[in-house]
Parts: structure tokens; sequence; C-alpha cells
């Protein structure tokens, strides 16, 4: 491998774990267990023997808008850094 | 996927000084990407709290009015972090 070889294949490997760790992130461990507690909160008030239907679909609805919460918060957050440093930035 | 490549040091030792240079640069910015994105998650959690509260979900997009409180509850929460950061810092004179 030459410089420029040795160079990508390092970019390369930085990105798929970045990418891993982050997609993980949202739905493992501390991150999932909040989005879980929060729809828990939501959808199921009283817990009765089983999941109703109507449970079981607030729960769904619940998980699209945490992770479209998720995105409206990051898409905020890069304006806000945009705004302060003056310089573009993409996350 | 890849399986993972593996670096030894001959092949770490070809790269150029300016391709090291373009590789550290490379890192930082990653490096804050993550970090960001962990900061994304935190105020995912402590927002939700504030703009879903009383409200029952009807739907799984976001309705205008929640857009607005997520978007200004982030901004405040920044808010309150640069005043408590000179709060803090005053404190120290």
């Amino acid at each position: 491998m030459d410089s420029d070889a040795v160079k990508k294949a390092i970019i390369r490997q930085v990105l798929v774990e970045s990418n891993t760790n982050n997609s993980r992130q949202l739905f493992e461990a501390r991150y999932h267990y909040r989005a879980n507690e929060h729809c828990f909160d939501k959808c199921v008030p009283k817990p009765g023997s089983s999941m109703s239907s109507s449970e079981t679909t607030c729960a769904s609805l619940c998980m699209e808008k945490y992770i479209n919460a998720w995105n409206k918060v990051n898409q905020t957050l890069i304006q806000r850094l945009q705004a302060e440093s003056g310089t573009s930035f993409s996350a | 996927m890849d399986s993972t490549p593996s670096f030894t040091d001959a092949d770490l030792a070809r790269l150029s000084d300016s391709d090291k240079q373009e590789l550290k640069d490379f890192i930082d910015k990653e490096s804050k990407r993550t970090k960001f994105q962990a900061q994304s998650h935190n105020l995912t959690d402590i927002c939700w709290k504030k703009c879903f509260a009383t409200s029952t979900i009807k739907s799984g997009a976001l309705e205008k009015s929640e857009e607005t409180c997520l978007a200004n509850c982030v901004g405040r929460f920044l808010d309150l972090n640069v005043a408590t950061l000179k709060h803090v810092q005053s404190m120290r004179h």
C-alpha cells in the first residue's frame, strides 16, 4: 500500500466504526432505554395483563415520533452551531 | 461489510506528512461529530419531557407546535448553559 491507500483505508475504517456506533446508540443501551421509558409512560399508563392493540399502536407511533424529535433536535443544534461559528458544519 | 483491515507499522510509516495531517484533521472532525450526536441524544431526552409531557400521541410525525417547542427547548437549554458557565466563572473571582 502507498501513502494514499493507507490513508483511505484508515478513513474508511473510522467511518464504518463511528457510523455503526451512532446508529447503535439511538436504539441500544441508555438511549433505547430512554425512548422506551418515555413511550412506556405515554402509552401504557396502567399496565394490564397484556399489551392492548391501542397500546401497541401508540408505542409504534411514539417510537417514530421520538426519532423525529431526535432529528429535529440534531438539526436545531447544527443551525445554532453554524450561526455561532459562522462556518458550515456537517453532522 | 469489510472485515476489519489491520495496519502494520510499515504501512503507517509509508504515510506522507500531508496525509498524516489530513488524517489528524479527519479524526478530529469525526470525534467532534460523535460528541455532537451524543449531545443530540441527551437533548432529545430532556426536551421530550418538556414538549410531550401532557400530549397524547396521535401520529408519528411531529406537529408544527411540537417542532417549535423542540427548537425552543434546545435553544434555551444552550442559553442557560452559557449563563450557568458565566455564573460559575464569576464565582472564582
